[in-house]
């Protein structure tokens, strides 16, 4: 299936109409591709104003300087206990307790494109110094966020010094490859051409430095362009590439608007060109995203895989949850996405990869082991006495709410009276039944 | 005697005398072997991850240029197991090293394909699919394969990856649905000890949705198929057991899984398995010692298990990497991505020794060594020598096999 939508109809103001309507169910798209996910309550109120402010709402920053101390204390005790996998606790309870979740996806989206492993730098502290400068850069400026990003991955890449005599290529094709270009828009030659402007980079006390004596000063060209450059002007030309923003434009389309057709180069052009002329800033496109035609049609709704951390984050988040993080930082490690641990320099592939067997009676697993820890609260309560508040008791009710807040794609009618069957038959328990075989349903695992 | 019968006996004659130069395997379990039909077969995959440097693994150990372009990377005649004259294992192959002694190890040279590329993902992929970026790759060699013999498992798995990385392109198909599993304590579905939930997720899952939503099928299709296939599989692990020790390690602990398996009698035919770290552009020598140590012992220990389980004429390994590394090494003690590589088959049923011959360290091409066999002549002696199944249609082109089974085990 191979659909061609027309750009300008694609990026072009979503008008709500009848068939395409602003209502509870558009605003939970809203929430859960922007960010992670939104109870009843916040989704009433954003139903009853434009799409166009509740996206200003989520671009808008900056964090409450409370919520940061707070942060910050804290993420400073996970790296006084010498343990990494505290960091990535201490990233999951920030998704799920932070005023601004877009920020945080955002963030998410670009430690998946500059993918760093703790696998790879046990240090605590350079993690959680690249974890931050990605929030900071989150919405911002992408070229300048490149040039601390060049200095900080070399910090803490493997190579000691880069010696003129033997260039190491790794680095160079990490740039081409994974950050800016991506497969197919360079050649070796160039490959060869931007390692040897990185001669004399070199770690030294765990510090970055320039060591001119090793540094290649000859001519190099790169990408049809010569001189005697150094690392900075070697990524500046990577950058200058017309596919830099193709590449970055296509990358934010597959992450927040839909899995499947892979977007053409056509599609992605209007977006592209917008990075173009605003110097690769990134908070004008993700606004145009949010507010387009595309991202609020049935190619889009309900047309992307769940990530693990989308699954058990938004699951939470849609029923005022807190849990364990470091537990849940354990279970979405185990389901393919542990945060600070992508599985390699390219990240995660998403969509159809997040998918296998394991990971699917890992993620229902994962969902009874939410519902069931000791430390798992929604609204400071039970999970029972939450939705009670709200008037919902009966198992047809709980179906129903759970639905709406939940699942992209609607429950089908026999799915629903089977799991309502199944609550029915027991007396006591059947919250926990209901829930788990209803986040079993292959329509679950869609958002 | 049967035309049929006849051929049955010549095979187990010669597959006999074979035996008797190498020690190991009852007569008997030649002639079960001959009489295995091809649906009962087994191909284990490792796929190791990240361009195996395969200068250090199969060393031209006497060869100057090799020492000349690796001042602190080569490797040290006495800290070798000698293969020939000319080659070494990097002593970390203990394991490979016995494999080879046993008759049991074929190592096959220069191993790459046309135009490489050099990108991990990408070549990765083109093995994986046997197609190249500009083609529509939507399924993998293994899935077409699965493809051709599906139906032929009996209600199991046909094909089974063990691992926490995403599946493999490899077993990617259309039509069948491969299980991955981490490990088979974690394949279960929790709070289906109770009758009526498993029910209830089994039905749910099983509904098919209707036409229109592409991804929401697949989903429904894959959910399905994982219900059954715990169900399946953790009612028939109950009979293992084995004398041999595994080494500690991910690549020991998922092989041993793989043998409980096939021990317990899953008609399963197909097991992928990864190693990841090859990838080692900077301070290479411990790193890829622990790697190849890894290897060596897992697969000899699994082959051990497989002698012991009497399963050897069923099983056939085979080991690949997405790329070779260059041959000259760069200045962090490490290897940049190469070209062409070694690849392993291991088991009782292929032609031990060397295959082809190392390629020249003198004639590169960009650095990097010329492959002279193509990745494709190998996976179409696995297609049509074990598997008796079409290459043609599978590699999506035709490709000479390359003679690695033994004449015995041929059909």
């Amino acid at each position: 299936m191979n659909e061609i939508f027309d750009p300008d109809w694609a990026w072009s103001e979503f008008q709500p109409e009848t068939e395409t309507p602003w209502n509870i169910r558009t605003a939970a798209h809203l929430f859960r591709r922007a960010g992670f996910g939104a109870t009843q309550n916040q989704l009433t109120t954003a139903a009853a104003k434009t799409p166009s402010a509740v996206v200003d709402e989520l671009l808008a920053g900056p964090e409450p300087e409370s919520f940061r101390a707070e942060m910050t204390s804290l993420s400073n005790a996970a790296i006084a206990t010498g343990n990494v996998k505290q960091l990535s606790a201490w990233w999951a309870y920030r998704m799920f307790s932070t005023p601004m979740q877009l920020l945080e996806k955002m963030t998410l989206f670009w430690h998946g494109h500059f993918a760093t492993s703790a696998e790879k730098v046990a240090d605590g502290r350079l993690m959680l110094t690249q974890n931050e400068l990605l929030r900071s850069f989150a919405f911002g400026d992408y070229n300048y966020c490149w040039r601390f990003h060049a200095i900080r991955n070399a910090r803490v890449s493997r190579f000691r010094t880069n010696r003129k005599s033997h260039p190491n290529e790794n680095y160079a094709r990490e740039i081409m490859e994974l950050f800016c270009l991506g497969e197919g828009n360079y050649t070796e030659t160039d490959i060869r051409e931007l390692a040897r402007c990185f001669t004399g980079w070199e770690i030294r006390r765990e510090e970055f430095r320039f060591n001119r004596y090793q540094h290649d000063d000859g001519k190099k060209t790169i990408l049809h362009q010569t001189g005697d450059f150094g690392g900075e002007e070697g990524v500046k030309i990577v950058l200058a590439q017309k596919s830099a923003p193709e590449f970055i434009a296509t990358k934010l389309v597959r992450f927040f608007v839909m899995d499947e057709p892979a977007p053409t180069v056509e599609l992605i052009a209007p977006l592209a060109l917008e990075l173009r002329n605003s110097g690769m800033m990134i908070q004008p496109v993700l606004r145009r995203i949010f507010t387009s035609n595309l991202f609020y049609s049935p190619h889009a709704v309900g047309r992307k895989v769940r990530s693990p951390v989308e699954l058990a984050v938004g699951l939470l988040r849609s029923l005022q949850g807190s849990t364990n993080a470091f537990d849940l930082a354990e279970e979405m490690l185990t389901l393919g996405q542990g945060l600070l641990y992508p599985p390699s320099v390219k990240g995660w592939d998403g969509g159809r990869t997040w998918i296998n067997s394991s990971t699917l009676l890992g993620r229902s697993n994962l969902v009874r082991t939410l519902i069931t820890n000791d430390k798992t609260r929604f609204g400071k309560t039970t999970l029972k006495q939450y939705l009670a508040a709200q008037k919902v008791t009966n198992p047809r009710e709980i179906i129903d709410y759970l639905e709406t807040v939940l699942f992209a794609v609607p429950v089908p009618e026999a799915a629903r009276e089977r799991v309502e069957a199944l609550m029915k038959s027991r007396s006591d328990g059947s919250l926990i039944e209901g829930l788990h075989a209803l986040c079993t349903i292959p329509e679950f695992q869609l958002g | 005697m049967s035309h049929f019968s006849r051929r049955n006996f010549l095979r187990s004659s010669a597959a006999g005398s074979a035996v008797l130069t190498f020690g190991g395997l009852a007569p008997s379990a030649l002639q079960a072997a001959a009489e295995q039909s091809k649906s009962e077969r087994i191909l284990v995959v490792i796929e190791l991850q990240g361009g195996n440097d395969g200068l250090n693994t199969v060393i031209p150990i006497g060869d100057e240029t090799y020492r000349r372009l690796r001042p602190k990377l080569a490797i040290a005649k006495s800290d070798s197991l000698e293969i020939s004259d000319a080659l070494a294992f990097h002593s970390s192959l203990r394991g490979f090293a016995d494999l080879l002694e046993a008759g049991r190890l074929a190592i096959l040279q220069g191993v790459g394909y046309p135009d490489p590329n050099r990108s991990h993902f990408e070549s990765m992929d083109i093995w994986h699919t046997c197609q190249r970026k500009n083609e529509n790759r939507i399924d993998g060699w293994l899935g077409r394969l699965l493809e051709q013999s599906a139906g032929e498992a009996g209600g199991d798995p046909t094909a089974l990856h063990l691992g926490h990385d995403k599946q493999p392109f490899a077993l990617m198909s259309r039509k069948v649905r491969v299980p991955s599993i981490r490990s088979l304590e974690q394949f279960r579905l929790h709070g289906t000890e109770d009758a009526q939930f498993r029910k209830a997720v089994q039905e749910l899952a099983d509904a098919r949705r209707g036409e229109g939503n592409d991804l929401l099928n697949f989903v429904q299709a894959s959910t399905s198929s994982a219900i059954s296939a715990s169900e399946k599989l953790s009612s028939s692990v109950k009979s293992y057991s084995s004398s041999v020790t595994y080494p500690k390690n991910g690549l020991g602990e998922q092989l041993q899984t793989v043998a409980k398996l096939i021990g317990s009698g899953l008609k399963t035919s197909v097991y992928y398995v990864t190693l990841n770290g090859f990838d080692t552009h900077s301070q290479q020598p411990d790193a890829h010692a622990g790697l190849l140590r890894q290897l060596g012992d897992s697969v000899k220990a699994f082959l051990d298990d497989i002698d012991h389980l009497k399963q050897s004429d069923r099983v056939a390994m085979m080991c690949f990497s997405e790329f070779g590394r260059r041959v000259e090494e760069n200045a962090s003690a490490g290897t940049d991505h190469g070209t062409a590589g070694p690849m392993f088959m291991a088991g009782a049923t292929v032609k031990s020794g060397l295959i082809g011959q190392l390629p020249s360290l003198s004639n590169l091409q960009d650095g990097d060594l010329r492959h002279h066999t193509d990745f494709r002549q190998v996976y179409a002696a696995v297609i049509q020598n074990w598997f008796q199944c079409e290459a043609e249609p599978i590699l999506k082109g035709k490709f000479a096999a390359v003679d690695v089974f033994r004449d015995s085990a041929k059909v």
